[in-house]
């Protein structure tokens, strides 16, 4: 009986194998095709970031596949000389830490009262955080640009960062809570007869314990303070303005700029990409957690 | 008339650019002047030396010791570089120290936040007419003293003095300018054509020609990028309707329905309606930006998209991106003649004293010198409207006889009617002057049709 | 890049721990200590400016109190018109996109070995900035196929089908004996008769981009059995056309052009010219006007214009797909995960092919996640404003405009803070829904 039944089976997939081993094929050729359009791209940035702006204006990038002696890093070096360059980059750094940092500590603080603590209206009160998670970031950019005239920091480090640190807080806050609320009951108690205080809780407990949460949270918002324009292009101090900017300021000149703004953006993307690729597992739980269960 | 000299915003990237671009051309002009020198690198006692020009000094400077001036200007990269140079020497001869203020585009916004702040700088470099127009009606800008009135009378043309005064009151300080009036070529195709330099719009529509037949597209037009389009106009209407009818038209105090326009478009049309002579045709044109309209003349070895190309100084930028090298590769030639003189369209950055201070009013004074612009010439990359500077100082053919041009103009020179123009009209890509020159490039032939769009939208843009 | 925002997060989680009392069972004020810091940030910055930016819309630019002067002017305003049509289009088009190509590619790579390296590769734009990706887009989509990959490509297949001409720009020369015959073809003025050879000049062909077999041009022997004559480049390199409208030895001849013999409209007779240019036709050409036909002078094959007003915002929206298809993907794949193997093996046994398995029940099981995936997008798409400041060329800026740039003009270059007011009104309006649905979302969970 059973052998029966094998034996269709297995006749019954003959068939099927020829036709799968082919459409296997397919979309092994299909997918790989996928993957040099997704590559291409970048590599056409990297290629011509090696290539003088002479070379470049002749001919396009693949030229190095039959002319690999028009390789150089001269632009490198002329760019790493270039003190608007370098001075952003430190620019970039000076803004991204800070910001990250302190979104980290303020979303903890936060997520830790939504999760832990006893106030009236408490859950109303997240979900109304978790109602701004969808506010666009250009409804505040007038209204903040004038609070930041106000009170004198406009156009500088300090309000960029205050502002990433704003719009960061309601993810942060959303999903520290959430992982926060996961933490064993027992153990906080435990720490908590053990006679620790509210604040050394938090820090010797909650937070070691948050750990793979806060580091989601941290790569996320590196990323996207690193990788944002149009925030630093409104609040960021005009004459220390961060890389992202910086490049934005060489882009349609009066010359096509090739020799600055390919390894400019290239030189901008070696870090986040070094973070995505060290941290590629936070960064895709950071992802879900964003936006699926 | 007040709406005429308005600032104008949206074009501010060409603005910055155009500053980036003189700066590169300056940087890539240093270092060929200093590779055939061989003269040492100047940073550290090469300015030394050039101290014995102290005692040839063409004018004298106050004893500032102790004293700070603030300078604000756009420039960045290696043309703020060398403006420092032009500062150091400031310094020695005056003792006075003088400080650089990175400024934004634009620059009048800039100065608004300084102002307000209660810090504006000494002196301002302002890239517009209407900036300074805008300088003195927010009562920032204060009238250049006697000292620098001198200097300005000695060296400076009329026309240029004019471009700095405002109801008939000197302000601003011509330091840098810029030519508008200059058609590229690639030598290279001129050769092979036996093509030659024209002089008249006739030799040139007839150069065109002998390009076209030789089997190169003649001439690059960047018609994505509207301004160079009303800068083509502009040269052809200055040329040939003469600059009293240029200013009129620029205060929209004649009609765009004039007959002069109706003629210079007509002229116009001669080289764009010409099938064959704007490379890639004019839907082709219209794709090409600015950068990329030079390029395509000077790539491509004894085939490039075009022969020549015509606009501003800040062609050589572009160029300097290429293989191609100006004076031997590329050479340029004045916009021909259409009427009785070859047009003068300029654009410059004026020194506007900000501050009732000696040594605001020293700087000014030392800027309207001959000894200033030397510095500056010598490291290329600039033009100087000042006519007592020795042409020797330029560094190369190409640069003097930009140079030479516009010291010849005298007079006669013209700011860019476009730029005076209120933005909505001259200045706003899909707008005004820039579409109705995009849609006449699509189709030279209907003139009238172009004058109407103009007269339509520049009646409605001057009103406010 | 990869916002955190972009966790539009409509399916959230308020996760079950019951009897979450306080351990601490300590004073309020404590709460208070640590909200205060993340609810006066998010106060000023985020809750005030969107009041503020509602009471601000309704006054113009000078600030005098004008209704709904500025909505009015959001759908009048060609310029942000425009922008609005245009975000319409992305919100349309772009999320549904990068969804369906995430689950083609998650489905895809399930059964693939190298399926990981490939997502790694879809996924790593995620990672870099917006900026960037612009940059390196416009590398991409450069007009010159000799620079811009995209064109490199579309030349290359376009060119592979059909060939291109020998003498795209040739033209009769100033006082040719040929007119233009209309649609690119150009014939003689005149009748030609045999015996007689005929100069056909043309210029506009450079040395260089003479055919291969091109020499010097020769005049034709006259033949009274036929109608000769010579087709040549009418120009020397460096010297200009010489003797007008005879061929020079320094002149080269068109070789293989085609010339047609016309008469009434009807071609009696054709051939293809040597190298030399001189070609022979028989006696019936007697009479016939010789014509050369428009496919000798077609144009090359120059590409697409990617930036160009009309494809700029499909250009731009390609771009995006290149970032985000990945984020779509990752997402798709985790929910695909969950699907349970036993019901898709089964469906196989019962003889279902593999389109009908992935149609009848993975994409229903994969319904709620795709509707979170296209959700989330379709907020980061409203707020698009990077990619677009940077991609398109002058020339089609305002072709491309979107909403969130649109504001950043009003704002700060037109100085208008109404309409860049209204504006923030109108996206924050548009992601209100989405805001609602998440805080439902989140309560109806807390509660089971």
């Amino acid at each position: 009986m059973t052998t029966q039944v094998e034996a269709v089976k297995a006749e019954r997939s003959l068939g099927g194998r020829i036709v799968s081993v082919l459409s296997g094929t397919a979309v092994r050729v299909f997918l790989a095709v996928v993957a040099l359009f997704w590559l291409v791209p970048t590599i056409g940035l990297l290629l011509g970031s090696l290539r003088t702006s002479e070379d470049m204006a002749e001919s396009g990038w693949w030229k190095v596949f039959s002319t690999p002696s028009q390789m150089t890093l001269d632009n490198y070096t002329n760019l790493l000389k270039d003190e608007t360059i370098t001075d952003s980059i430190l620019s970039s750094i000076m803004i991204t830490v800070p910001a990250t940092l302190l979104v980290v500590i303020i979303g903890s603080l936060a997520g830790y009262a939504f999760a832990w603590m006893e106030f009236p209206g408490r859950d109303w009160w997240f979900l109304g955080v978790v109602g701004l998670l969808v506010v666009p970031v250009q409804v505040a950019l007038l209204p903040v640009s004038k609070i930041f005239g106000a009170v004198g920091i406009f156009e500088t480090t300090v309000g960029v960062v205050v502002f990433h640190v704003a719009f960061g807080l309601p993810f942060a806050i959303f999903l520290l809570r959430n992982f926060f609320a996961e933490i064993p009951r027992e153990l906080l108690e435990a720490a908590r007869l053990d006679g620790a205080g509210e604040l050394r809780l938090f820090f010797r407990v909650v937070m070691p314990l948050g750990a793979p949460a806060i580091a989601s949270l941290g790569i996320f918002q590196f990323l996207w303070v690193w990788n944002d324009m149009l925030i630093a292009l409104i609040f960021a101090d005009s004459e220390s303005p961060p890389i992202t900017v910086a490049l934005q300021q060489q882009v349609r000149s009066f010359g096509d700029n090739v020799q600055i703004l390919a390894p400019g953006a290239f030189i901008s993307m070696v870090i986040p990409l070094a973070v995505f690729f060290a941290f590629q597992r936070q960064f895709v739980s950071g992802v879900m957690a964003g936006a699926v269960k | 008339m007040r709406s005429t000299l308005r600032t104008r915003r949206a074009p501010h990237h060409r603005r910055t650019t155009a500053k980036l671009a003189a700066a590169v051309v300056a940087s890539a002009l240093a270092l060929s002047v200093t590779a055939c020198g061989g003269d040492g690198d100047d940073d550290g006692d090469g300015g030394d030396k050039g101290g014995g020009k102290e005692s040839a000094a063409a004018v004298e400077l106050p004893k500032l010791d102790g004293q700070t001036v603030s300078v604000a200007a756009v420039w960045g990269g290696s043309e703020r570089k060398v403006f420092l140079k032009v500062l150091d020497e400031f310094e020695k001869r005056t003792g006075a120290k003088v400080t650089f203020v990175p400024a934004q585009d634009p620059i009048i916004s800039f100065l608004e936040s300084k102002v307000a702040g209660g810090q504006p700088p000494d002196v301002a470099m302002l890239p517009q007419v209407g900036a300074i127009d805008q300088a003195v009606q927010n009562k920032w800008a204060k009238p250049v003293g006697p000292e620098a009135q001198k200097q300005l009378e000695k060296n400076y043309a009329k026309g240029w003095q004019d471009l700095g005064a405002v109801d008939g009151k000197q302000y601003g300080v011509y330091f840098k300018a810029a030519n508008k009036s200059l058609v590229w070529y690639n030598t290279k195709v001129f050769e092979n054509a036996g093509a030659e330099e024209a002089k008249t719009w006739d030799d040139f529509v007839k150069t065109a020609q002998t390009v076209y037949d030789s089997g190169v597209p003649p001439v690059s037009v960047a018609g994505a990028d509207g301004w160079t389009l009303t800068d083509w106009f502009e040269n052809v209407y200055l040329s040939q309707a003469g600059p009293e009818k240029y200013d009129q038209l620029a205060k929209h105090e004649i009609k765009w329905t004039d007959a002069s326009v109706k003629e210079a478009l007509t002229t116009l049309g001669e080289i764009f309606g010409k099938k064959g002579f704007v490379a890639g045709g004019a839907n082709g044109a219209l794709q090409t930006e600015f950068p990329a309209s030079v390029k395509q003349t000077f790539t491509g070895g004894d085939q490039p998209k075009a022969g020549m190309v015509f606009e501003g100084d800040m062609v050589s930028l572009p160029i300097s991106e290429t293989k191609a090298e100006v004076g031997t590769d590329a050479k340029v030639f004045p916009f021909p003649a259409v009427g009785d003189e070859s047009p003068a369209v300029v654009g410059g950055d004026a020194a506007v004293a900000l501050k009732d201070n000696k040594g605001a009013q020293a700087l000014l004074t030392f800027l309207a010198s001959p000894d200033s612009a030397e510095i500056w010439a010598e490291a290329g990359g600039f033009v100087s409207p000042n006519k007592s500077l020795d042409m020797a100082a330029y560094p190369n053919d190409v640069q003097r006889d930009i140079a030479k041009a516009l010291i010849a103009a005298g007079d006669d020179i013209r700011f860019d009617m476009s730029d005076q123009a209120p933005q909505a009209f001259g200045g706003t890509p899909g707008k005004g002057e820039w579409k109705a020159l995009q849609d006449f490039l699509k189709n030279p032939k209907d003139v009238e049709a172009t004058q109407k769009a103009l007269e339509t939208s520049a009646a409605a843009a001057y009103k406010d | 890049m990869a916002s955190a925002n972009a966790g539009g997060t409509p399916d959230a989680v308020l996760p079950p721990v019951p009897n979450r009392k306080s351990v601490t069972g300590t004073r309020k004020g404590m709460a208070v200590l640590f909200l205060l810091p993340a609810l006066v940030l998010l106060g000023a910055l985020v809750l005030y400016p969107i009041g503020y930016s509602v009471f601000r819309s309704f006054f113009d630019k000078s600030g005098d109190f004008t209704a709904f002067g500025n909505y009015k002017t959001l759908f009048t305003d060609d310029t942000i018109l425009t922008a609005v049509k245009n975000n319409a289009i992305w919100v349309a088009v772009a999320p549904t996109l990068a969804t369906g190509l995430g689950l083609i590619f998650a489905v895809l790579t399930e059964r693939i070995r190298w399926g990981t390296a490939f997502k790694l590769v879809i996924f790593m734009p995620m990672a870099i900035s917006m900026l960037a990706a612009g940059i390196i887009f416009r590398l991409v989509y450069e007009s010159d196929p000799d620079r811009g990959v995209a064109n490199a490509v579309m030349v290359g297949v376009h060119d592979t089908f059909a060939e291109s001409s020998a003498f795209p720009q040739a033209h009769p020369s100033t006082e040719s004996p040929l007119k233009s015959a209309g649609g690119g073809a150009f014939i003689t003025r005149e009748p030609v008769s045999a015996g007689t050879p005929v100069v056909l000049p043309l210029t506009g062909v450079a040395p260089d981009n003479m055919p291969d077999g091109a020499e010097s041009a020769a005049a034709a022997k006259p033949d009274p059995d036929k109608v000769t004559g010579t087709a040549w480049q009418d120009f020397t390199r460096g010297e200009g056309r010489g003797k007008m409208n005879a061929p020079d030895k320094t002149e080269f001849g068109y070789a293989g052009i085609k010339v047609e013999a016309v008469k009434d409209g009807k071609v009696v007779a054709s051939t293809e010219a040597a190298g030399d240019g001189t070609f022979a036709l028989p006696e019936a050409a007697d009479g016939a006007q010789l014509r050369f036909p428009a496919s000798n002078f077609r144009e090359p094959y120059n590409g697409v214009d990617w930036l160009g007003p009309t494809l700029i915002t499909p250009a731009v929206i390609g771009s995006y797909l290149w970032i985000w298809v990945g984020f779509a993907m990752v997402l798709i794949a985790a929910g695909l995960a969950g699907v349970p193997r036993e019901l898709l093996e089964a469906a196989r046994v019962d003889g279902a092919n593999e389109w009908q398995v992935f149609r009848r029940i993975t994409v229903p099981i994969l319904a709620p996640v795709l509707a979170v995936v296209a959700v989330t997008l379709m907020i980061n798409v409203l707020k698009i404003f990077d990619l677009i400041f940077i991609i398109p060329p002058n020339s089609s800026k305002d072709d491309a405009n979107v909403l969130a740039l649109q504001l950043y003009n009003s704002a700060f270059l037109d100085k208008d803070a109404g309409v860049a007011s209204a504006i923030a009104v109108l996206l924050f309006l548009l992601v209100i829904p989405v805001m609602l649905f998440n805080v439902r979302r989140l309560r109806r969970e807390g509660r089971r």
